[in-house]
């Protein structure tokens, strides 16, 4: 009975990582953080942290758009929780996309603190178009890196 | 995320040295080849990790097709976690999918 009760305390560790359209504003992205805090309270989950990883260039037009914010929720909670989150992120007009996974399973929520939220710059250079500059440093990236571990004929 | 992958891999780094696994160096007759070694297994610290779009961009073409196991020199755990990261990547649009010629 003991040992019923005991694993029932026992949380999941997730992460949802979103994209939000990359007009918003940080009011708008503020609410879209709170309302995701909210339903993991409401679920019995634990917050631990959200990382604002910043307007960043997608590699390839999201929902029409050459750029996105980026979002990153850390939090425990069980199953049913992940569906509802990703319900409503459907159901939010401002997310565009959203993955969540797994990290770990049997998670104590008394050893796991919160953390202030992380807001980090995303790209410096907003104004280059899409497509130009970020995929030549990526092509030139993965030549530099592979290309010694190829066999000479 | 380490867990994950501990979990998966029952026989630990078994995988590790690739195809042959007794040494052969001589590959169809054309000089010698260096022996690769996984870089995650070597270096326990470098976790895999869909988020971290430098590291993943070492396994995948500048087309943006994923480097196989025989070039890239992954043993058969961590290839199958790059293969996983990058398409999980390619979802959240941090990899491309294909990058088209210019």
């Amino acid at each position: 009975m003991a040992e019923a009760t005991k694993s029932a305390a026992f949380l999941r560790e997730y992460e949802t990582v979103f994209l939000v359209k990359p007009d918003l504003t940080d009011d708008n992205v503020d609410k879209v953080k709170e309302k995701v805090r909210g339903i993991v309270g409401r679920e019995g989950g634990k917050f631990l942290r959200f990382t604002i990883w910043g307007k960043k260039k997608t590699m390839y037009p999201v929902a029409k758009q050459p750029r996105a914010i980026y979002l990153h929720a850390h939090y425990l909670g069980k199953p049913a929780l992940v569906a509802e989150i990703e319900r409503n992120l459907r159901n939010f007009d401002e997310v565009s996309r959203y993955m969540s996974k797994k990290l770990g399973e049997h998670v104590d929520p008394e050893t796991r603190q919160p953390q202030d939220d992380l807001k980090l710059a995303g790209d410096v250079d907003d104004n280059k178009p899409f497509g130009g500059a970020e995929r030549e440093d990526f092509n030139a990236d993965v030549d530099g890196s592979y290309d010694d571990d190829i066999t000479p004929a | 995320m380490e867990k994950n992958y501990e979990k998966s891999g029952k026989g630990g780094d078994r995988g590790e040295r690739g195809d042959k696994g007794d040494g052969d160096e001589k590959r169809g007759g054309r000089g010698f080849a260096r022996r690769k070694v996984c870089r995650f297994c070597a270096d326990k610290k470098i976790i895999v990790d869909f988020k971290d779009q430098s590291t993943l961009k070492y396994f995948v073409t500048e087309r943006g097709k994923i480097i196989p196991r025989r070039i890239s020199g992954n043993c058969s755990k961590h290839q199958r976690a790059i293969a996983k990261a990058v398409k999980q990547a390619r979802g959240l649009a941090l990899i491309p999918y294909l990058v088209l010629a210019a």
